[in-house]
């Protein structure tokens, strides 16, 4: 049985999506969310979807990493210290390489990765981590792991944060905090969507009907976040698993 | 933009050789039109005319200027 109780999560990208799916569940099985994300409205949508419990939100743009501290300092003067972290803000693009430059690249990698490692630096203080530790779960994507034409800026990225990933897990032991990528396959979410819609209809059917399994959902998702955040997944860390319907065995 | 620079930018980035563009130049004929062809033109509307064009719109498309109409005529001259 997993069991979130007395553990005080924090989630970003909770407003869409699967950080949105991530912060639902970990509050069904009695977490408290601290939820992170851009739009505001949505975010309080978030909010009113959570189980009952002490949660909190910020309507932040994680990239303004002066700010983070301040936030995270804030959510645990009120809920106490952090045992969990939810990486799941990120954006996508499909860019040819001809046309991409540091701007680009900047862009793609202050969401999707630097923001994720400089959180991580803050939760592994003393001061906001929890005394059992904590588990941190940076939600890649199987795009991590190979190779789409159009997509050296997002694969680049994923692929970073697997390798930030591995290097935290033995960095932070000793603290008793995990880290962990997940790598989701085509999953049923608006950023899914609005990417579908920069390629041709044939990569489009190609890229849907790869999966074995087909497409997946975001609860498919965090089945696997709320297991890597309990106590069950103690001996797992520096690991990358995907989660695709089988998409990266063809 | 003048037609002609929108033309060169074409020819540029979709490293067209041997094709004498023009606006009734048909796209969609072309040995080069790919995936990725498409791809560059995404990010030419983007980057030149700040327009998101999606590769349901170009499917749509065949000749350049036809691509000029849907990145919006008025933005050229």
């Amino acid at each position: 049985m997993i069991f979130l109780k007395h553990k005080n999560i924090l989630v970003t990208g909770a407003s869409s999506g699967i950080g949105k799916e991530c912060a639902i569940q970990a509050s069904e099985l009695g977490a408290n969310v601290i939820c992170i994300g851009r739009n505001e409205n949505k975010l309080n949508e978030t909010i009113n979807s959570l189980s009952e419990g002490k949660h909190l939100k910020y309507s932040s743009d994680i990239t303004n990493y002066d700010g983070l501290e301040d936030i995270i300092s804030d959510a645990v003067s009120k809920v106490g210290k952090i045992s969990g972290f939810i990486h799941s803000a990120g954006i996508e693009n499909t860019i040819p390489l001809n046309k991409m430059n540091k701007e680009k690249y900047d862009s793609t990698f202050s969401v999707n990765v630097f923001s994720a490692f400089e959180i991580s630096k803050i939760l592994s203080k003393k001061k906001y981590l929890c005394p059992d530790g904590a588990s941190f779960i940076f939600i890649s994507s199987v795009m991590g792991m190979l190779g789409q034409a159009g997509k050296v800026g997002y694969c680049g990225s994923k692929s970073a944060l697997i390798g930030g990933a591995r290097a935290m897990a033995v960095e932070l032991a000793k603290k008793k905090i995990r880290v962990n990528c997940i790598m989701p396959g085509v999953v049923e979410t608006e950023m899914t969507k609005h990417m579908f819609e920069s390629l041709p209809k044939e990569s489009v059917k190609g890229i849907k009907n790869r999966a074995p399994l087909g497409t997946g959902e975001p609860r498919d998702v965090s089945n696997l976040t709320s297991f890597l955040l309990s106590d069950n997944s103690k001996w797992i860390t520096g690991t990358e698993m995907f989660i695709d319907g089988g998409y990266h065995t063809l | 933009m003048k037609t002609s620079e929108f033309i060169e930018i074409l020819v540029e980035d979709l490293e067209l050789e041997n094709v004498d563009l023009a606006v009734d130049t048909e796209l969609t004929e072309l040995d080069d039109y790919d995936s990725l062809a498409i791809m560059s033109i995404i990010a030419i509307a983007d980057e030149h005319f700040d327009t998101t064009l999606t590769a349901v719109q170009l499917a749509n498309i065949n000749t350049v200027q036809s691509l000029m109409d849907l990145i919006g005529s008025d933005k050229f001259e």
